[in-house]
C-alpha cells in the first residue's frame, strides 16, 4: 500500500458534470443513514469479539453482491495514521472512529468526480453507518444513492425498528428516519456581516444546526461552516431532503444578497482586502493551514466577485482538502520527521503553483 | 445560593428568561449542569451554556418545567438501573450519551421518552419502515401517511379527493381490525 493514492479508483472514465466553480457556496453534500440489527447489542457498547465477527459478516455479504463490488474495504486498525487520515478527511467520515478502532471498517466507493463517493461505516457507534457525498448541493441525488445501498442491506437484514421511534439508534438524537443531511457553506461576507446573529438564529428556528466546519475549533476557519439537519424523528424522509434543500437555497441567496450590499457600499475595502490576501499568498513562505484557508476564502469571493484576475479558477473545497499536512505528507511521501516550518513551506509553494497563472 | 435541582450545592450558573411579563430564573450547580449534558451529542451539545439554553427553552410552562426537574432527579437517583439485554446501566448511558440496544429504548422509556421529545419535538415516527416488518405495521403507516393527506385535502378544500382518501382509510382499518 505504498502507493500514494492508494484508495483512487483507477476507471475514472465517465464524463465530469460541468461543475462551476464561481460562485459555490454550498461546496458540497453529506447524506448519512444509520442502521442497526435488531436484538443485538449496539456497536456503542458491544466488545471488540462481537464487531470482528459483525465485521466478517457484512464483509462477506458486501463481497457477494455484484453492484457492491468496487467498493473497497478498509480495516481502521491496520492503516497508518496518515493514511487513516487521509481516508478519513477525503470521505469525509467523522475522525471520532479512530478511538476504539477494533472491529471498525469502512467499505468505500469514489465517484467520478472529485468529492463524490459513498462509504459504509461499520461498527462506528451503529452497526451501519450508509453516507454518501456530492461536491455541491445535491441533496436528493445523495438521498437516492443511500437509500439505493441501504435496500441491499435491507434484503438480508433485519433493522431495530419501533413503530414510533422508527429506526433505533445508539444515539437518541438519530431516531426515526436517522438521516442526516450535512452541507458545508463558504459564507465569507455573510461570516463577517452583523448579520450573521439573525442568520444562525433563523436557522436553529428552523431546526438545523450551523456549526463551523472544523471540529475542535472554536473559531470558524476560512468561512467554512457545516449546517444539519437536528430533527430525524417525526418528519419523512422525503420531507427532510426537501427542507435541506429549500434552506440551502435560502443561505445562497442570504450570502448573495449580502455580497451585493458590500459590493456596492464598500468596493474600496472589500478590495483591499482581496488583494491583500493576494500579496499574502503570492509572497509568503510559510502559511499555516489556518492561515491559508482564511486567504484562500478571500481570494476565491474575489473571483466570485470579478475583483481580482491572474488566478486560476479552483475549487475551493478540493483545494483546502489538497494542502492539509496529511495529504502534503503522503503526496510527497516524505520519509522521517517533517518540521511543522517544513510543511507550511511546502504548502505555501503548493498554492502558489495552484492558483497563480504566471507561476514564477 | 443553592443549585435548584440537588438544593445541596452551590449554584454557580444562572440564567434568566423572559417572556413577556414572565420572569423565570434558573440556578444550577456544576454537577447538575453535567447531569444535563445527557443530551450530549457531538460537539453541539458539549457547550455547558447552549444545553442550559436549551433545557430551559423545554419548560416555557410551569408544568413542563416541574416535569424536566423531576426528569433529572430520575436520572442522578436511578443510576444504577440497568437494561435487562445489554446490562447497560443508566450511568453509563449518560456518560456517553449511547444507549446499548434497542431494548433500552423500552427499558428506560419513562427517562428517555422525554428527552427524545425535547430533542425532535415528538415521538411518532413519519419516515419510511424495513420491508420486512409485520403487515400490520406497514398498514398502519399507511393509514397514518392517509390521515395527513386527508388533513392536507380539507385544508385545500379539495373535498371531492379527500372523500376518497377517506374511504380508502376505512377499508385499510377494516383490514387491519376486522370491523
Amino acid at each position: 500500500m505504498a502507493d500514494k493514492n492508494f484508495y483512487l479508483l483507477e476507471n475514472r472514465t465517465r464524463k465530469r458534470r460541468p461543475v462551476s466553480n464561481k460562485n459555490k457556496i454550498i461546496l458540497n453534500t453529506r447524506v448519512r443513514l444509520a442502521r442497526n440489527l435488531a436484538d443485538c447489542k449496539f456497536a456503542s457498547i458491544s466488545s471488540s469479539q462481537e464487531k470482528n465477527i459483525l465485521l466478517k459478516e457484512i464483509k462477506e455479504y458486501v463481497g457477494n453482491i455484484k453492484e457492491f463490488k468496487d467498493f473497497r474495504f478498509y480495516s481502521i486498525k491496520s492503516m497508518g495514521k496518515i493514511q487513516r487520515d487521509l481516508l478519513l478527511k477525503d470521505y469525509m467520515v467523522s475522525h471520532k472512529i479512530a478511538n476504539k478502532m477494533q472491529g471498525k471498517g469502512l467499505f468505500v466507493r469514489s465517484g467520478t468526480d472529485w468529492g463524490e463517493s459513498s462509504v459504509i461505516i461499520v461498527n462506528h457507534e451503529d452497526h451501519l453507518r450508509i453516507q454518501s457525498a456530492r461536491p455541491d448541493l445535491n441533496i436528493l441525488e445523495a438521498y437516492h444513492e443511500v437509500l439505493k445501498i441501504e435496500k441491499y442491506f435491507e434484503k438480508k437484514l433485519s433493522f431495530a425498528f419501533d413503530r414510533n421511534l422508527g429506526y433505533l439508534t445508539a444515539s437518541p438524537v438519530n431516531l426515526g428516519t436517522a438521516l442526516r443531511v450535512s452541507v458545508t457553506a463558504h459564507l465569507p461576507v455573510l461570516a463577517v456581516s452583523p448579520g450573521i446573529a439573525d442568520f444562525v438564529k433563523k436557522l436553529n428556528q428552523v431546526g438545523c444546526l450551523i456549526n463551523g466546519y472544523f471540529v475542535g475549533h472554536s473559531e470558524i476557519i476560512g468561512n467554512l461552516f457545516k449546517i444539519s439537519n437536528q430533527v430525524t424523528l417525526g418528519k419523512g424522509e422525503e420531507g427532510i431532503v426537501e427542507e435541506m434543500q429549500a434552506i440551502c437555497l435560502n443561505i445562497i441567496d442570504d450570502e448573495e444578497i449580502a455580497r451585493r450590499k458590500l459590493r456596492e457600499s464598500d468596493l474600496l475595502g472589500i478590495k483591499d482586502n482581496i488583494y491583500r490576501s493576494f500579496g499574502l499568498l503570492k509572497y509568503a513562505k510559510i502559511l499555516s493551514y489556518e492561515e491559508s484557508l482564511e486567504l484562500l476564502s478571500i481570494i476565491r469571493l474575489g473571483l466570485d466577485l470579478d475583483i481580482i484576475s491572474g488566478i486560476n479558477d479552483f475549487d475551493f473545497f478540493e483545494l483546502i482538502s489538497r494542502i492539509n499536512d496529511s495529504h502534503i505528507v503522503s503526496d510527497l511521501e516524505i520519509s522521517g520527521r517533517v518540521t511543522d516550518d517544513q510543511l507550511d513551506s511546502i504548502r505555501a509553494d503548493l498554492i502558489r503553483k495552484k492558483i497563480l497563472k504566471e507561476a514564477d | 445560593m443553592n443549585c435548584d435541582f440537588c438544593h445541596i450545592s452551590e449554584a454557580t450558573v444562572h440564567l434568566i428568561k423572559i417572556q413577556d411579563t414572565n420572569v423565570e430564573r434558573i440556578n444550577i450547580c456544576k454537577e447538575c449542569a453535567k447531569d444535563l449534558s445527557f443530551l450530549s451529542e457531538e460537539d453541539f451539545y458539549n457547550d455547558v451554556a447552549r444545553i442550559l439554553y436549551r433545557f430551559f427553552n423545554i419548560g416555557t410552562d410551569r408544568h413542563r418545567y416541574s416535569r424536566d426537574k423531576k426528569i433529572l432527579r430520575d436520572i442522578s437517583y436511578g443510576r444504577n438501573r440497568k437494561c435487562s439485554f445489554c446490562g447497560i446501566d443508566l450511568k453509563t448511558i449518560k456518560k456517553i450519551g449511547k444507549v446499548g440496544c434497542s431494548n433500552c429504548y423500552n427499558e428506560f422509556k419513562d427517562i428517555l421518552f422525554p428527552i427524545i421529545k425535547s430533542i425532535h419535538g415528538g415521538l411518532e415516527n413519519k419516515g419510511k419502515i424495513p420491508v420486512n416488518t409485520s403487515r400490520k405495521i406497514k398498514l398502519e403507516k399507511n393509514i397514518r401517511d392517509l390521515r395527513n393527506k386527508l388533513k392536507n385535502e380539507v385544508i385545500i378544500e379539495n373535498f371531492e379527493e379527500a372523500a376518497k382518501i377517506r374511504d380508502k382509510i376505512k377499508k385499510l382499518e377494516k383490514n387491519i381490525y376486522g370491523r
